[in-house]
């Protein structure tokens, strides 16, 4: 019986001009978006690759050398575009692409692909992530709003009810025609999209296909979603138009309403310091350190030094004191350093739980969310980039200092060979496994879950009280 | 005659939206939505406010602490560290007396965020300002929040506002015909042109009144008044505001004419909506990055990399070249032998010269990219609007490009002030303080903003002139017994 069901109702499906146009609208939009984004990624990644190795370049030939002045030479980090970033650019125009690694100081990320764009731009380009999260809940709306209220108005679901078919079987019937209705569409872009991850990565990350096939989980979950809140609501309005203008406005505050408000509310809860206010606070930090955190002491660093070593001199000490003072001098910065970056970072994480907490209001919240954590663009993944970037950073100038320190004496003035900087390994940047998006991401999960169940068990009730005339 | 029918069509008009349960809850609902949004935008404008006048204090307390530290000198103690003597021209003039510029607020940012919340609006400015000081990152912001964007009442105005007309007129000739009352009204001495036209009229009204109301109140409440420059700019707001909503209302009414059901109407308009607001500007967005790729960025790193290696190694080549190019900057003396700190000067100059070079070749190209895919907000609507109210605000790029090349000239007098005394070795007092150019930026005048609307303005009132004219002819052609 519900094989029948499922088939009249996809063939009217695809025998409606209407929803033709639109799907071949989606469709096409889907696979254009998929393609430009997979090409300009590539693009994107190219660059930066280059640019790293020009950067690696330069700091191999930088010719003799003291070590400390390599270490304020310093050398450039580029976040790559990785490799599901094609799919859904999420916040990557927003965060800048590279970050300049020296001594002494932790940098910010600059060059905001944003800020060269015109104001228009900030509306959001046609990724396939957008059509996914936008469009195709639209054309669910339109798939099915009229699934029971239009049947009911016709005359048409009393006849049906009569032939014995069950009222759940009859909506799980709708279901599944949309669904094969929709798979025309869905099923060419995810092979698309799974060609192009397997022909060839724009960038770097861990377990590809993996990633690839729970993003397609995760827009399942959605769209399954959409399905059953469109037919629950049909079931229950008046008539099919109001089952329209019902799911309209749940389609408004879903896709524009409630993400804005989530920015707001979230600035409200977990205030962001203003820039001068977080520049002003490391830079006092960095001169007098704070409670617990003191700043070295050239003098007691060398005193110290003295009393180890058993001399009396520092000329007589077998190490360069001054590199040892660099070194605490590091440690000490990079501890005002994590306090203050990681309380901005933490705030960026909690601003981050708002969204998700509001997706109780909209599941495109909770599928944002998953979508560009899976696509590594995710404000949690620059700063998984960022830490890997500050890190080397940090042993990079230890090793350095270290260098100063072994291979010369204090007060002499001292040359390390050019080949030394080739010695120091390049940077190298593994992006997270699956596993750690998703468990950063278990409250947009649990949303997701709650949205599907809670989909399910509307449209079970609804359908259970439809009226039948 | 016909103002009475039209009076007489506007106060029953009254009565029924009155009794109309769905407007009750719609229209004070939208009116919720703008108070939101305006709290929104006042709150941001509170913030840089703040900001602005930190950043405002410092230059005070930095020239403070200059006086005092010179004063001390004077009176014979040494200068805290050598590296660090104010009197040294590069000391003053470099990153210890930096001087901080910032951009006040534009006049309506409480109505629309724009730019502001992504581009920087303050600077320092030293003998060591150069491209890369326009690289930086504006406000501390979670990128998260940027992507989203801001609900202010631009956001509203473009994306709900249109919802608000459709929701309130899209069965204003249709619903007639369906409870049969239509051909009874045209029974009477009154066209489907001008009943239409008065229903539309008084919805009219009352859209625009709410959101023009609250504009006003929220320009008011942030101090927009205060001085004469933003009346133009109210102007230019609540003109754009009215042209896109009358838009909304002429397609309404155009649609309507056609004769059709209310429910094919509203389908119809929905997806009119849905193409103009949310489809079109995004396609043309990818359009636009695949057509006209902005120039990357990436390529100023390496350019800044390579000219500042190079400046390092030749620096007292580049000395001698400096001087040759600049004889007024050493007073007619040569130097014969040069400081460290004019070393230093020659080789920093050479680098900035070089990444003007990659930095002017990358904003050409910018621009030009920019200029090209400003072309397609003529395909839609809330695009042409977008931009208007923006630059209304005081928000758009265009008022952050005026500052950034104030700032770039003020840095050009700044190091002209400093650099001849750095080459020269030459020693600084307190008196020079007081002397230093100053920063005044020359905001926009009322024409500028108005240049630039006009075109995207006149676009505007030609569509709604089209659509507007395809409604009257539609019309014409209604009949009561149809």
């Amino acid at each position: 019986m519900i094989s029948h069901i499922v088939r009249k109702e996809f063939m009217d499906v695809v025998r409606d001009g209407r929803f033709r146009w639109c799907a071949a609208l989606v469709g096409a939009l889907l696979l254009v978006s998929l393609g430009t984004g997979w090409v300009q990624a590539r693009n994107a990644q190219k660059e930066l690759a280059a640019a790293q190795a020009t950067a690696r370049d330069h700091w191999e030939s930088q010719g003799e050398k003291n070590p400390h002045s390599a270490a304020h030479y310093g050398v450039y980090a580029f976040k790559p575009r990785l490799a599901l970033s094609f799919v859904d650019e999420g916040v990557d125009s927003y965060t800048g692409t590279s970050v300049f690694l020296e001594a002494h100081r932790q940098n910010d990320f600059l060059l905001r692909p944003a800020q060269d764009a015109t104001p228009a731009q900030r509306i959001g380009a046609l990724t396939a992530a957008q059509v996914l999260q936008h469009l195709v809940p639209l054309l669910i709306i339109l798939l099915t709003f009229g699934a029971l209220a239009g049947e009911r108005e016709r005359g048409t679901l009393r006849q049906l009810l009569a032939t014995g078919v069950g009222r759940l079987e009859l909506a799980m019937g709708k279901a599944l025609g949309a669904s094969a209705a929709l798979a025309l569409l869905l099923v060419p872009a995810a092979v698309v999209g799974a060609a192009a991850i397997v022909v060839g990565s724009p960038g770097p990350a861990t377990s590809p296909l993996v990633r690839g096939a729970v993003l397609a989980g995760i827009y399942l979950a959605y769209f399954a979603t959409f399905i059953g809140l469109s037919l629950a609501v049909s079931a229950r309005a008046p008539s099919a138009r109001t089952a329209l203008v019902v799911l309209l406005a749940i389609w408004v505050v879903n896709g524009l309403v409630a993400p804005r408000v989530a920015v707001d509310l979230s600035k409200w809860l977990y205030p962001t310091p203003s820039a001068i206010e977080f520049a002003h606070t490391l830079e006092q930090e960095m001169a007098n350190g704070v409670e617990g955190v003191d700043r070295p002491d050239r003098a007691v660093v060398t005193q110290n030094l003295l009393a180890q070593y058993g001399v009396e001199r520092t000329e007589d000490l077998p190490i360069n004191a001054i590199g040892v003072f660099l070194q605490e001098s590091e440690v000490f910065g990079d501890q005002i350093f994590d306090r203050n970056y990681g309380a901005l970072w933490d705030t960026f994480k909690r601003q981050g739980y708002v969204h998700e907490a509001l997706a109780v209001t909209a599941p495109l919240l909770a599928v944002r969310t998953l979508s560009m954590g899976l696509a590594g663009t995710d404000v949690e993944q620059h700063r998984h980039f960022a830490a890997a970037a500050e890190q080397y950073r940090r042993d990079l100038v230890e090793r350095l200092n270290g260098e100063l320190t072994e291979n010369s004496r204090t007060g002499e003035v001292y040359l390390a060979s050019a080949d030394l900087w080739s010695q120091m390994p390049p940077f190298r940047y593994d992006a997270p496994e699956v596993s750690w998006v998703l468990k950063n991401r278990a409250l947009s999960l649990l949303m997701l879950g709650l949205w599907l169940a809670g989909a399910f068990v509307v449209v079970t009730y609804a359908v259970r009280r439809a009226e039948v005339a | 005659m016909q103002t009475k029918t039209i009076k007489t069509i506007l106060l029953n008009e009254w009565r029924l939206l009155a009794a109309d349960r769905t407007l009750r809850i719609v229209l004070p609902l939208f009116i919720v939505l703008f108070a939101y949004a305006l709290a929104n935008g006042m709150a941001w404008v509170r913030f840089q406010e703040h900001t602005v006048q930190v950043v405002r204090e410092g230059n005070v307390q930095r020239t403070e602490g200059l006086e005092r530290e010179l004063a001390a000198i004077k009176n014979g103690a040494e200068p805290s560290s050598p590296f660090r003597d104010p009197r040294n021209a590069n000391v003053m003039g470099g990153r210890r007396g930096a001087r901080s510029v910032a951009l006040d607020p534009g006049p309506l940012t409480a109505l629309a965020v724009g730019q502001s919340d992504l581009l920087p609006y303050y600077y320092d400015v030293s003998i060591y300002t150069n491209e890369t000081t326009f690289l930086q990152n504006g406000e501390v912001e979670n990128p998260l929040n940027l992507m989203v964007g801001r609900f202010d009442l631009a956001f509203v105005a473009i994306y709900l506002l249109p919802l608000l007309v459709l929701a309130m007129g899209f069965n204003v000739l249709s619903g007639e015909r369906e409870q049969g009352t239509l051909a009874l009204t045209l029974s009477q001495p009154v066209s489907a042109r001008r009943f239409v036209t008065a229903k539309l009229a008084f919805r009219a009204m009352l859209v625009l009144a709410a959101a023009i109301g609250v504009s006003l109140i929220g320009i008011l409440i942030s101090g927009g008044f205060g001085s004469s420059g933003p009346l133009g700019r109210i102007l230019l707001w609540c003109a754009a505001l009215t042209v896109y909503a009358l838009f909304w209302f002429a397609l309404t009414a155009w649609v309507n004419s056609l004769g059709r059901s209310s429910s094919w109407n509203a389908t119809v308009l929905v997806g009119a909506w849905l193409v103009l607001v949310v489809v079109l500007p995004a396609a043309i967005n990818i359009a636009a990055g695949l057509l006209h790729p902005l120039p990357s960025r990436v390529e100023m790193i390496t350019a800044q990399r390579e000219a500042s290696n190079d400046a390092v190694n030749r620096r007292s080549e580049l000395l001698a070249r400096y001087l040759e190019d600049h004889p007024e900057l050493t007073g007619g003396d040569a130097t014969d032998e040069p400081s460290r700190a004019a070393l230093a000067w020659a080789a920093t100059d050479a680098v900035n010269q070089r990444l003007e070079e990659v930095s002017e070749r990358h904003r050409s190209g910018r621009d030009e990219q920019n200029e090209l895919i400003r072309r397609y907000r003529f395909l839609s609507p809330a695009l042409l609007v977008q931009e208007m109210l923006i630059d209304a605000a005081g928000t758009g790029d265009s008022r952050f490009a005026r500052f950034q090349s104030q700032v770039r000239a003020y840095a050009g007098q700044w190091q002209s002030f400093f650099v001849p005394a750095i080459l020269a070795g030459e020693q600084m007092s307190a008196d020079v303080l007081p002397t230093l150019p100053a920063f005044n930026f020359v905001d926009e005048s009322l024409g500028d903003v108005g240049q630039r609307a006009t075109v995207p303005l006149s676009a505007l009132i030609i569509l709604v002139g089209l659509v507007g004219a395809g409604a009257w002819v539609g019309l014409g052609k209604v009949r009561g017994a149809g």
